[in-house]
């Protein structure tokens, strides 16, 4: 039956803001019911709103709508009145001691607040800094991981065209080697032929020659001596003749 | 009027009931008790940077075998300031100013670490009760007063506590007295001592915070001679 009030109540509290959202807390460390009062709201983050540093300002917005903005102030001054004025406050030595610490406080909490309040934050900021730094460093280690991963693929694709060209050097290199070697071997087997010409043309001239001194010699051997005193007459009488024929047209 | 000043340091008690402890409980349910999120509420968050602060640099000069004693230390520390603090507030009993408390503080924890001396070394332990140096013949008058500062300490730290914070609350509730009666009388005067009174206050905050510190400070001293 308690459990049911639980449920009501939670289900209740849970929108009612943040005095609502702590008592929710609370209520499931008491462990009263089964943990199903999900989703459980957020804890607030600042403390509730007060004035003058001790009164809540729950209690302003609850008087304002029957007595306005002074409701509250009047409500004070007066109970303060009606216990000054019927000793249910006695002012005595306290009273005294009670205004003195009473300023020490609001002083130290005016001027120091702040400060404490910035350093618990800057405390609690410290924290929230030191695991978003280390989130971030493994952030950025992990981007530059995939940055090298997708470099070394492109590499990889890189190293197909790598071994295509140094297969055609290989290929030409080899290429040139065997057209240099059909050029030697062309070269080669011209210079045999062209020797066996050579020897063929120096054959040929030789005989040449041979039959050109054996025809002069025969012939030669043939001029009889009768022949060459004939024809050396005839080249006198014909030397004459010229003679007398330059001698003329001279 | 003389017996009032002293009504204070009276154990409280209504219809026979005493009320001591729920002047010992009430420090307790001031500090708020960690919660197990990561990011906790500025209040928590300076708590525990706080404690942990003391407790680093008063077992700084303790070795490991000290840093069993942090917890009550720093405990004891963050009890006695509070119950000090709030013996400020007017109408307020502060229990620190019973000799029977703080005594009951002083005696078990200086006699544990006496204890602990000689147990695990007792020659050094009782080497303490001779400085270094000092001319053979005053030896012997030197350890018969070196005990005698021994068997005074735990007397020493329970009255230190209640004197001062004592004599600190009688002070203020004699100058506040002081300036209550004159104000109709002598308006200047009580303005005068209205602003010694502040000043006084002043002193006791700090009384009180230096005082509980000094507490824990001699009992750490007590323990890194002996531990």
């Amino acid at each position: 039956m308690l459990s049911r009030l639980v449920f009501v109540s939670a289900n209740a509290l849970k929108g009612s803001g943040p005095l609502g959202a702590g008592l929710v807390q609370a209520s499931r460390s008491l462990h009263t019911s089964s943990q199903n009062l999900a989703p459980v709201p957020p804890l607030p983050e600042k403390g509730g709103k007060v004035r003058h540093g001790i009164f809540p300002e729950e209690l302003f917005q609850l008087l304002y709508p029957k007595t306005g903005v002074t409701g509250p102030y009047m409500l004070g001054t007066g109970l303060l009145i009606y216990m000054l004025s019927k000793e249910i406050y006695v002012i005595n030595h306290e009273t005294f001691a009670a205004l003195s610490i009473g300023s020490v406080i609001v002083y130290g909490v005016k001027k120091f607040g702040p400060s404490v309040a910035a350093f618990a934050d800057k405390l609690n900021e410290e924290k929230v800094a030191k695991a978003q730094e280390v989130k971030d460093a493994a952030l950025a280690s992990l981007t530059q991981a995939v940055e090298q991963e997708k470099k070394e693929q492109w590499r990889a694709e890189g190293r197909t065209l790598l071994f295509d060209a140094k297969k055609n050097n290989v290929a030409m290199l080899l290429e040139t080697n065997y057209r240099e070697r059909l050029h030697m071997v062309t070269n080669e087997v011209k210079r045999r032929l062209d020797y066996q010409i050579a020897l063929q043309d120096l054959h040929r001239r030789m005989e040449q020659e041979h039959m050109i001194n054996w025809v002069e010699k025969s012939v030669i051997g043939s001029i009889t001596p009768q022949q060459e005193k004939e024809s050396i007459a005839k080249c006198i009488s014909d030397l004459k003749v010229l003679a007398k024929s330059t001698k003329a047209t001279v | 009027m003389v017996l009032s000043f002293f009504d204070q340091f009276m154990s409280p008690s209504y219809l026979g009931i005493p009320l001591m402890a729920l002047a010992l409980i009430l420090p307790w349910t001031l500090y708020p008790k960690p919660t197990s999120q990561w990011i906790s509420n500025r209040v928590l968050t300076l708590q525990g940077w706080f404690i942990n602060r003391f407790t680093q640099q008063l077992m700084l000069p303790l070795g490991r075998k000290g840093h069993k004693w942090a917890l009550l230390l720093t405990s004891l520390m963050v009890f006695l300031i509070t119950l000090n603090m709030l013996g400020l507030l007017p109408y307020t009993f502060t229990p620190t100013t019973q000799l029977s408390l703080n005594m009951g503080f002083a005696v078990p924890l200086w006699l544990a670490t006496v204890l602990i001396g000689m147990r695990n070394q007792p020659t050094i332990a009782l080497g303490h009760l001779l400085p270094e140096g000092t001319p053979t013949p005053l030896i012997p008058v030197l350890i018969i007063i070196e005990t005698i500062s021994l068997f005074i300490r735990p007397i020493a730290l329970g009255v230190r506590l209640t004197a001062n914070l004592t004599a600190g609350h009688l002070l203020i509730q004699l100058i506040a007295t002081a300036a209550f009666v004159l104000a109709p009388l002598m308006p200047t005067v009580a303005l005068l001592t209205a602003t010694l009174l502040l000043l006084l206050t002043l002193l006791e905050v700090a009384v009180a915070m230096i005082q509980a510190y000094v507490f824990v400070l001699l009992l750490s001293l007590y323990l890194q001679e002996n531990v």
